[in-house]
């Protein structure tokens, strides 16, 4: 890659800085590899095979969507990566999309590792807001957007100049073991979510409705064509539940002997 | 979690209802809703940055803004597209004050169930019709490439423009709705922070499930299958008299006896086993029927299954519960915790090993 400036290296890694926030935040569209194609090939001087290869590459993606917070291969550096190595590299648009395939999962990696660690950040927030301070806990959302967008920027400027090789021998040297203990860590942090709202909310007379929930949810979710829509469903029930129990307990309140009041009737 | 949160605010009397302005500067906030995702608390920092400047001229009192930013601090996660709704909502119950029980059991409830129509509304069918087309355009470069620029132009347009009229209007919508609401909700404000609750506590059970998929993956080797199973394959005639040990099919074919050697039938002929044939084919090869003893293993996921299907979601919360409210865990303790239980499960993986995860 012996044509490449410094302009086109500080572009490269603005555009993906902003697609890498976009892909969570703002627009959640200027990220879609349709986009990022066209104006990676804008900056490399080659817009015809940067919109061919986005398309191909958007293409691929529509079958694998963010859907339900899973996280697919990152369409962020995949969709930049594809356009950049069928410029520079002049691949055929279809072996560029598949050469970007590692650098896609090294997004995912990325981006499940941050998820995990920004975790630890909530501990903070929750101290912010104990004492008050709007502003802090805006700086900690903006801070924490820029760093995973700056996280982003150098891993795909890096693999910008260093070239395919580098980005294949990364991948390589990620021990498998340890990123899968790391997001199966990451798929439980929920829990710890889920337990914080059970502390606040359930009291003694609660409990049922917590079983009866997860037991619901069980029974919807075994069938694959329900999975879909599942909480939509069990929101209907559970709001029958909820409904029911009020209409009783306002006509108990209608109903209820006054106590306490006149008794000289009798 | 040294900060209790109260059950009411101190200022009880209702806030002026939010204008437009403060509305729309929420909406555009509500852009950023995950600006700090994690995995813990998912979008919760992301929502507090997008109600506060309708909490902070709610709560002029101090007191009552930190209690109101603590619960909103708490879990939270709902589509993108869609927060919107939950934010009118929400705040309309802040504006008069309502008990906060009330409003964590609606935020809890209207957040779950809009996850699903999301997905349907924006990632099934908006994207990939705006998306399929205009890819498909931008494809064509060689041939149009007028078309073909477009193409990015025309699917960001259309996109933001349904993100923006379904942000817009879910927000007036469910503020309108969640104000004209409370006066009914006022006059039996114990009844509906109790109705509100039961369907609150009842989407954290089901999401427990829904949103719970942790598995493991671990298969236990557990000897090889009692029935033999009849395999009929074409190998070399050395093979027939090797030991199974040295790439043969001697024990899979043949009656041996004590010795190891091959038992003879009535007629002298080499006694093969019940079930197992050999019928020479010619050239050195044969085509033979052995009888192979499969290896077993045991998955324990499916025997966990068997017990109860997302036993270990449902486990680990009741874990984590009872670590912070009876054992006063803090929440990054727990946070601790998960990240040692998934790398060490990981763990033997390095070695050569097997991860007890998928």
């Amino acid at each position: 890659m012996g044509d490449v400036n410094v302009l086109q290296i500080v572009l490269i890694f603005l555009v993906t800085w902003i697609a890498a926030i976009d892909q969570f935040n703002f627009l959640e569209s200027l990220y879609q590899p349709i986009v990022t194609g066209m104006v990676v090939g804008l900056i490399l001087g080659d817009l015809q095979t940067g919109l061919i290869v986005g398309g191909m590459y958007q293409l691929m993606t529509i079958g694998n969507m963010p859907v339900g917070g899973a996280q697919p291969p990152n369409a962020v550096i995949g969709g930049i990566m594809a356009a950049v190595l069928a410029i520079s590299l002049d691949l055929e648009p279809t072996v560029a999309v598949a050469t970007a395939i590692p650098f896609a999962l090294l997004g995912q990696y990325t981006v499940t590792l941050i998820f995990t660690i920004s975790s630890g950040l909530m501990s903070l927030a929750d101290r912010y807001a104990e004492e008050a301070k709007p502003s802090s806990i805006t700086r900690l959302n903006y801070v924490t957007m820029t760093l995973l967008g700056l996280v982003f920027a150098i891993v795909v400027t890096l693999f910008f100049v260093g070239g395919q090789a580098v980005g294949e021998q990364v991948v390589a040297a990620i021990p498998t073991w340890l990123m899968g203990g790391l997001s199966a860590a990451g798929g439980m942090m929920r829990f710890v979510g889920f337990a914080i709202l059970l502390k606040v909310m359930v009291s003694g007379e609660m409990w049922g409705f917590y079983l009866m929930g997860f037991g619901m949810a069980v029974i919807v979710m075994a069938s694959p064509s329900l999975s879909g829509p599942a909480l939509i469903i069990l929101a209907f029930i559970g709001f029958a539940l909820a409904f029911w129990d009020y209409q009783i307990q306002t006509k108990f309140k209608q109903s209820a002997p006054v106590v306490g009041g006149s008794q000289s009737g009798i | 979690m040294a900060y209790n949160i109260p059950e009411n605010y101190s200022d009880r009397t209702p806030a002026p209802p939010l204008d437009n302005g403060t509305l729309n500067r929420m909406i555009w906030r509500s852009l950023f809703l995950q600006a700090s995702f994690n995995y813990e608390r998912m979008q919760a920092a992301g929502w507090l940055y997008g109600i506060l400047p309708g909490l902070t001229k709610i709560h002029t009192n101090k007191d009552d803004l930190a209690a109101s930013m603590s619960h909103n601090m708490e879990f939270f996660n709902t589509h993108p597209f869609l927060v919107n709704f939950v934010m009118g909502i929400v705040l309309s119950l802040e504006q008069n004050k309502a008990e906060i029980p009330t409003i964590r059991a609606v935020r809890v409830a209207a957040m779950g169930p809009l996850g699903g129509i999301g997905d349907a509304l924006f990632w099934f069918t908006l994207v990939p019709i705006t998306a399929g087309i205009t890819s498909n355009m931008a494809i064509n470069a060689e041939t149009s490439l007028g078309s073909a620029v477009a193409a990015p132009f025309i699917f960001l347009a259309v996109f933001n423009i349904v993100q923006f009229v379904v942000r817009f209007i879910l927000m007036r919508w469910s503020y309108k709705f969640g104000t004209e609401a409370i006066g009914m909700l006022t006059k039996n404000a114990k009844e509906f922070t109790r109705a509100a609750s039961i369907l609150g506590v009842f989407v954290v059970g089901a999401l427990t499930c829904v949103y719970g998929g942790t598995k493991l993956g671990l298969e236990l080797p557990n000897g090889e299958t009692n029935t033999p199973i009849e395999t009929a394959i074409i190998v070399e005639n050395t093979t027939l008299n090797t030991p199974v040990a040295d790439g043969g099919y001697k024990e899979e074919l043949y009656a041996l006896d004590d010795n190891g050697q091959i038992k003879k039938d009535a007629d002298g002929k080499d006694e093969l086993l019940p079930g197992a044939s050999i019928r020479p084919l010619g050239s050195e090869l044969s085509e033979i029927v052995h009888l192979e003893k499969a290896p077993v293993t045991i998955n324990i996921q499916e025997i966990l299954d068997g017990v109860l299907p997302s036993i270990i979601p449902f486990a680990l919360t009741l874990c984590l519960y009872l670590l912070l409210a009876k054992k006063q865990w803090t929440p990054i303790a727990c946070i601790c915790l998960i990240l040692a239980i998934g790398i060490l499960g990981a763990l033997p993986a390095a070695f050569g090993g097997m991860s007890i995860w998928p």
